[in-house]
């Protein structure tokens, strides 16, 4: 896994990228007719939303990569991939909260795509787990691979089922369509987590990469081959 | 190495024939596992009984309310003893090192997933089975539709066992099992547990607008995709 | 939707707080331990 500096530069990027479009649509956006201004929360909730879909599923393509071809480089991605992802959800489950108070009046409303990436947030946060009690590193890349493609296959069932639970009772969701004056800053936000993500989850691939060289290294030998160079 | 080689010789011949027979002889086997092991049954039972009874305590002693929900706390019980259940399918292979030995068999490890994944649904469904004449005590919740409550209790049973039983061979292998296996499992199994729950409601509460046949179709649309792909991925997760 | 909100400034600013607080929190939290993760060039 390589050493140079593009993560940083990319990580870097989508920070600003971030300031930019936050600015915009905290200060300069028109304020929407019937949301008023906590319709804002748009601003950083959709591009939170794509992003942890995106990192989710490159999750997903690791694992698949993982399982097919092996090495350890997927599997250094994966766990970055999953990590990622249970950050951005976890994000995703706090801003749509913060959203539905003065929205709907409660702090959670079942929405379908929230409920969905709660569900998500737990299966995740599982597989983690999980990986911090497989000492076998063999065993570790496939039981979570193999627990990424499972969830993963799940995520179309659980939203078409919460959905359909849902709709059974009064359908309240967050807007799908945001008019066009307000498109600027939620596409300047959403390259910016791109961007940060991106970068991120590069580095955290490393991190992982380089704990595991660690686990299979053998034991460095006191002072001698140090000495002598041979290591 | 050795273990692929003889696998594989062992494939190559009558593959069909052997897949069937290494399947028939793995239900078998968990079968008459169950069967000798049927006090711990007894236990996980009267475990999920309990869990009923607490239920009601949670909601109080308000019948309607009871009743309403008696099939969410069915599926909920049902659920939580299926952790218990699910734990103990591949204790047995773990503490005597038998799972090394039924992997150098010349039978299709997926024939092995299978029959396990089947003794477990049946095992589930006598529980289900069992719990509703408590939801019918205590929640006031009978349902003449007999054969389509059955149906149901089957294909949510199935529905836990098809991950339960992957998960079950994954965790048995390692520590921290007993908390690892519910983690793990259910997130997965909400549509399943939707499903079930919605179509046993309807079948208690009854069922105006005609909406079993789609919540039975989600359930038997979960199925499917869970029996192929953790059939599919089981070899991997039990190799060496 | 039912009508016009009015207001609801602090929980915009608590919306984009956190998400800032998480993300950039998260961004050190990597470069943290990539920083402090033990170091091995043998067997690469």
């Amino acid at each position: 896994m390589g050493n140079s500096r593009w993560p940083f530069v990319t990580a870097g990027l989508g920070l600003a990228l971030l300031v930019w479009g936050s600015v915009w649509g905290l200060f300069y956006a028109p304020r929407e007719v019937y949301m008023g201004d906590v319709q804002r929360i748009m601003y950083v909730h959709v591009p939170t939303a794509w992003n942890a879909m995106l990192v989710l599923t490159f999750a997903f393509a690791c694992a698949v990569l993982s399982l097919l071809r092996g090495g350890w480089g997927w599997d250094a991605r994966l766990e970055a991939a999953v990590e990622g992802g249970v950050v951005l959800s976890a994000l995703l489950c706090t801003q749509g909260s913060i959203w539905a108070r003065p929205t709907w009046g409660v702090w959670w409303d079942w929405d379908p795509r929230l409920t969905t990436t709660a569900v998500l947030l737990f299966a995740f946060a599982g597989i983690l787990a999980l990986r911090g009690f497989v000492d076998d590193p063999v065993k570790r890349a496939v039981w979570t691979a193999v627990a990424v493609v499972i969830a993963y296959v799940d995520v179309p069932l659980v939203y078409f089922s919460v959905r359909w639970w849902n709709s059974l009772h009064q359908l309240q969701s967050t807007p799908e369509t945001v008019s066009r004056a307000f498109h600027w800053p939620l596409r300047i936000n959403a390259f910016g987590v791109l961007f940060l993500m991106i970068g991120l989850v590069e580095l955290r691939a490393r991190l992982a990469w380089q704990r595991r060289a660690a686990e299979s290294a053998p034991p460095l030998p006191s002072g001698v081959a140090v000495a002598t160079g041979r290591l | 190495m050795e273990r692929t080689r003889a696998r594989d010789a062992g494939r190559g011949a009558g593959r069909e024939r052997s897949r069937l027979s290494g399947f028939l002889a793995a239900l078998r086997k968990d079968l008459l596992l169950q069967w000798r092991t049927r006090a711990q049954f007894v236990a996980v039972f009267v475990f999920g009984a309990t869990a009923l009874l607490l239920f009601s305590f949670a909601i109080g002693p308000d019948a309607a309310a009871l009743r309403q929900h008696s099939a969410g706390f069915l599926w909920l019980g049902l659920l939580l003893s299926s952790t218990l259940a699910l734990a103990d399918s591949f204790e047995s292979e773990v503490q005597h090192r038998a799972l090394e030995g039924l992997l150098l068999l010349p039978a299709d490890p997926r024939a092995l997933y299978y029959g396990k994944a089947l003794a477990n649904v049946l095992q589930l469904t006598v529980l289900g089975v069992g719990l509703v004449p408590v939801i019918v005590v205590l929640y006031d919740a009978f349902t003449a539709r007999i054969p389509a409550l059955l149906a149901i209790i089957v294909l949510g049973a199935a529905g836990l066992s098809a991950p339960g039983t992957l998960y079950s061979a994954m965790t048995a292998q390692m520590r921290a099992r007993n908390t690892l296996l519910p983690l793990l499992l259910f997130p997965l199994v909400v549509p399943a547990l939707l499903a079930a729950v919605k179509s046993t409601s309807l079948l208690i509460l009854g069922d105006p607008m005609g909406q079993l046949t789609s919540w039975v179709a989600l359930l038997v649309a979960f199925d499917a995709v869970y029996w192929s792909l953790c059939g599919l991925v089981f070899e991997r997760v039990v190799e060496d | 939707m039912r009508g016009v909100i009015e207001g609801g400034w602090e929980f915009v600013i608590a919306a984009y707080v956190i998400t800032a607080v998480v993300l950039l929190g998260y961004a050190f939290s990597v470069c943290w331990r990539l920083w402090k993760a033990p170091r091995h060039d043998a067997g690469r």
